[in-house]
């Protein structure tokens, strides 16, 4: 492999953790965009969901990596995994924004970012009391399909990621700027109370934030454990810590923003840890995450909120 | 049965009489005092040298309670990364006090020698190297500054952003420090740990491994710091973090300088840390990475969380409780549990370890406290008075203040100048012109009132001037000094101060407290004054004091009884005088009033009409927004009228009534054709 071929192969890793790291900040944009709270809790709703999604593929009979299925029962036994999580963690969202949040939506201060880094312990540490520490192999039913481009190889899996990323991208773009929702969830982004006056009923209007936010976070979660075959509680404090940098740096309350972030920031790990090292990757991106809010904190597309005085 | 009830009911009753006949605050002190006492002699009573052990660590972890107390409670700014300066402390006194840096001996460290900071270490074969030597007692406070240092390094850039911004930020910053230690070995000795700290020495008695002369060094950290915490609180320093707490923005109105103080916070804050971290290495002898993590800067949050923000003794508390639980109660309670399993032949119970489920405890503590009881164990805040029926009813009184404001007097200027001009004045936002050139002259001495139909650009016009919003054009000028641009604070200790439409008052602080507040661009104590409690910062304090009254006593029974209660509690009419009363207290040359007679009634509004004219008498220049026009015509020497953000009219009230264009910016064209 020549050097050029080693950077073609970091960038098609770069897009694919950068396809993740997207999904996952389109939960922090969304939610910071509509009620400007940072939801720690975020964090591990996506390492819970990748726990989930791999309880459901050992449901249908996958152990580990011996289980091999092409066609129609992969798609099947994928997209059941992927629904079920969807579900689950959007309705962990609720859950939490309906007993937790919501009680303290309206007290100012840090209020209740402190309530969901509490939320977040909770889980990192319900996890970690009935499962264990150590890191579970996670049950992929994907035959090791793969393709030579250049001197680089692109897996099947690398594939399916982007795949259900983009999906879900593109469904969510075509919910909020179509659906009746949707233009809901715009309108109480920009001016809660103008919302309020013209009839939009808040409250769902929030608790359908999290539900998608917190879905998408279940579907990263689900694409974590298929991209690298493992899980772990760990998992949900780096990605989510690179998810927020990423919505950070494409600017928060922007969606578009949210995916570009989530792409460059991919690409940042794969390239930074060739090019520098792979121990100063976190460095790197928190630099930048300090870089951006300090010099644009509007971020790359991002539209500079309004202050709320 | 009845009568032995009430007997003890009458019993209990007495003593608790006898209690409540000792005022609160010394009744405090006593338990204070006693709890100190009792934790004195504990190593005499507890010789299991384990247990002093955990209690010298839960003092380390109550002043690291203590420092963030300063940051989250006093100040409000959410640090998730405070653990990295107590990592930075704790390098610090490592290097400089361990085998771990070993430069090449030169005869620049000759003179350290000769001071004992350094010494000269012989090995045959090799060249000479320096060992670092310095002592624990002059290396604490170098660590508290190096790692203030590094607060302020890190503060100054990120504290002008949003309070949920800067969380985000310190997080990462925590997450960076660990990062960089282990990736540094040839300072840190990275993952594998810092290479034998030196104990601390006291008259050549080294502390070495007991842990006695730790849980007293502690317990003596833990007395400074609540001392310091209490100074500060009830300062100039103080009154201004709980001001920017409560709203940023009047507190920039009030003079206050919010990047500076919240750096302050952030930097003592740091400083507390950086000392604990040197303690705690000299303990242990070691430091790695791992000590300094995320979850510590979670578990010292969740102290402050739990002792409640800005309470010194909750906090102190919460830190000696949780320490407790997990060096001693869950280990029990884990051992009881397998006691039980055995017992019952429970098979999950006889495995189960609760020592690890700690940090589920704090996720549950932190949501359950800002669920159900969001000050704390110790609340911070304190009970107000009750006011007597006399106290509660109010008179409106006539004729203005009666006794001039001293202060206000002082910076009288020679009436009929240019006290305040604007020139070309412009605000855009996107397409929509706020503000167009605008000229303005407010001549001193005088009250001019600025009126003109909704959305007409007037707020717009007091932000521009005050600082609160940046023209995108033109200029302000006061007494031909250009304003423009500069910074909300500089623009009220040049004398300028203004009241706001919507109230902007500090609601949890008290109607003293929001006049003190006001003054801080006119007094100066700062933080060590605060502390040392200086012959100058108690002269200032007493003068504020004593300034404060007087503006509270000139209005009358409306506010001087309720000089000590919190501002929430008080009725719509009586905040806009807060704000008025708030705004004298800057002893401005002009006075800007956004509405000042909004939701008054017509009495309170001819009380407050004649009390504006009053300070005009005092020569004050007034600048005021006003939507009562009967009011505007009794008071105004001058009206200027705004529609669409330009001037379209000025003059006398005469002039400006029969203006035809007045009457169609109010009425419509037809109206004012017909």
């Amino acid at each position: 492999m020549s050097y050029s071929d080693v950077l073609l192969q970091q960038v098609i890793n770069g897009v694919s953790l950068g396809a993740m790291y997207a999904l996952l900040a389109l939960g922090f944009t969304m939610v910071y965009g509509i009620i400007e709270l940072i939801n720690f809790a975020h964090f591990n709703i996506f390492m819970v969901g990748s726990f989930f999604a791999m309880w459901v593929l050992k449901l249908t009979g996958l152990i580990g990596q011996r289980v091999i299925l092409t066609g129609f029962p992969l798609v099947g036994v994928l997209l059941l995994a992927l629904v079920g999580v969807m579900l689950f963690c959007g309705v962990l969202g609720v859950v939490i924004e309906r007993t937790m949040l919501r009680p303290l939506r309206n007290v100012p201060g840090t209020a209740a970012m402190i309530t969901t880094i509490g939320v977040s312990y909770i889980l990192f540490n319900v996890i970690l009391l009935t499962q264990g520490a150590a890191a579970l192999n996670y049950p992929n039913p994907m035959p090791n399909v793969f393709w030579k481009i250049a001197g680089a190889t692109l897996h099947l899996r690398e594939i399916l990621v982007w795949a259900i990323a983009l999906l879900l991208m593109v469904g969510l773009n075509v919910f909020v700027r179509r659906t009746r929702m949707g233009k809901a969830m715009q309108a109480t982004a920009q001016d809660q109370e103008a919302a309020r006056m013209m009839g939009i009923e808040v409250d769902s209007v929030v608790m359908l934030t999290f539900f998608l936010g917190s879905a998408l976070a279940g579907a990263a979660g689900l694409i974590f454990g298929l991209y690298y075959n493992f899980t772990s509680y760990v998992v949900g404090y780096t990605a989510g810590l690179r998810a927020f940098t990423a919505a950070v740096l494409g600017g928060i309350g922007s969606i578009p923003g949210a995916m570009l972030g989530g792409v460059l920031i991919g690409l940042i790990e794969s390239l930074g840890g060739q090019l520098i090292a792979t121990r100063w990757t976190d460095v790197i991106i928190f630099t930048i995450l300090i870089l951006v809010l300090v010099f644009r904190p509007s971020g790359l597309l991002g539209r500079l909120v309004p202050r709320k005085s | 049965m009845t009568q032995s009830l009430g007997q003890k009911a009458e019993v209990g009753g007495a003593t608790g009489s006898m209690l409540r006949r000792i005022p609160a605050d010394r009744r405090r002190k006593a338990i204070v005092v006693l709890v100190a006492i009792a934790l004195m002699f504990l190593p005499l009573i507890d010789r299991n040298g384990g247990d002093i052990d955990a209690a010298a660590n839960a003092c380390a972890f109550a002043v690291l309670a203590l420092g963030l107390n300063i940051v989250v409670g006093f100040a409000g700014l959410l640090d998730l990364g405070y653990a990295a300066f107590f990592a930075i402390g704790a390098y610090t006194y490592g290097i400089l006090s361990s085998w771990q840096v070993q430069p090449m001996w030169s005869d620049f460290w000759g003179p350290f020698q000769w001071l004992g900071l350094v010494a000269r270490i012989h090995a045959d074969g090799v060249p000479d190297v320096v060992h670092f030597t310095v002592s624990f007692w002059l290396a604490m406070p170098i660590c508290g500054l190096v790692a203030a240092f590094f607060g302020a390094l890190f503060g100054a850039p990120t504290l002008r952003l949003r309070g949920d911004y800067l969380a985000i930020v310190t997080l990462g910053f925590g997450e960076i420090v660990p990062i960089v230690a282990r990736n540094t070995p040839y300072l840190t000795n990275g993952a594998i740990g810092l290479n034998g700290a030196a104990a601390p020495k006291i008259f050549g008695y080294s502390f070495g491994v007991d842990s006695n002369p730790y849980y007293y060094l502690g317990l003596l950290m833990i007395a400074v710091l609540i001392f310091v915490s209490f100074r500060l609180q009830n300062s100039r320093v103080g009154r201004a973090w709980v001001a920017i707490r409560e709203d940023e923005i009047a507190a920039g109105a009030m003079g206050i300088n919010r990047t500076h103080l919240k750096l302050l916070a952030f930097a003592i804050g740091a400083a507390f840390a950086g000392m604990t971290g040197a303690f705690y290495v000299a303990k242990l002898g070691t430091a790695t990475p791992d000590m300094f993590m995320f979850p510590v800067s979670v578990m010292i949050l969740v102290m402050v969380v739990l002792g409640g923000m800005g309470s010194v003794y909750g906090v102190v508390l919460a830190a000696i409780i949780l320490q407790l639980l997990q060096s001693w109660f869950l280990q029990d309670l884990t051992s009881w549990a397998h006691m039980l399993g055995h017992a019952i032949s429970v098979a999950w119970l006889q495995k189960v370890d609760l020592v690890q489920s700690i940090e589920l405890i704090f996720g549950i503590i932190l949501v359950s406290m800002m669920l159900f009881r969001r000050q704390g164990l110790i609340p911070a805040v304190r009970a107000t008075p009750a006011l007597s029926l006399e106290q509660q009813t109010a008179h409106a009184g006539r004729g203005g203040f009666a006794v001039p404001i001293r202060g206000i007097e002082a910076t009288k200027v020679e009436p009929k100048r240019a006290m305040l001009e604007t020139r070309k004045l412009t605000r855009r936002y996107g397409g929509i012109i706020a503000v167009k050139d605008l000229d303005i002259v407010v001549e001193s001495n005088t009250i001019v009132a600025l009126i003109g139909p909704n959305g007409s650009g007037k707020t717009t016009t007091f932000n521009l001037i005050t600082g609160m919003d940046e023209p995108s054009s033109g200029k302000i000028l006061l007494l031909d000094q250009d304003i423009t641009g500069l910074p909300a604070h500089k623009i009220t200790e040049r004398g300028i101060a203004r009241t706001f439409q919507n109230l902007r008052l500090f609601a949890n602080m008290t109607v003293l407290e929001n006049i003190l507040v006001a003054m801080h661009s006119r007094t100066t104590t700062g933080p060590l004054g605060a502390v040392l409690r200086t012959q100058q910062s108690r002269t200032e304090e007493k003068d504020a004091k004593e300034r404060a009254i007087e503006i509270i006593e000139a209005f009358g029974n409306r506010l001087l009884p309720r000089t000590n209660q919190l501002v929430k509690e008080l009725s719509y009419a009586n905040r806009r005088r807060v704000e008025i009363a708030r705004a004298l207290a800057s002893r401005p040359k002009v006075l800007l009033l956004d509405e000042p007679t909004a939701g008054m009634n017509p009495m309170e509004t001819l009380e407050l009409a004649d009390q504006i004219r009053s300070l005009r008498g005092m020569g004050l220049t007034v600048f005021l927004i006003e939507h009562k026009l009967n009011v505007v015509n009794d008071l105004a020497d001058k009206i200027i009228v705004l529609d669409h953000g330009e001037k379209i009219a000025e003059g006398s009230a005469e002039e400006v009534h029969s203006n035809p264009q007045v009457l169609e910016a109010y009425l419509g064209r037809k109206a004012a054709h017909a």
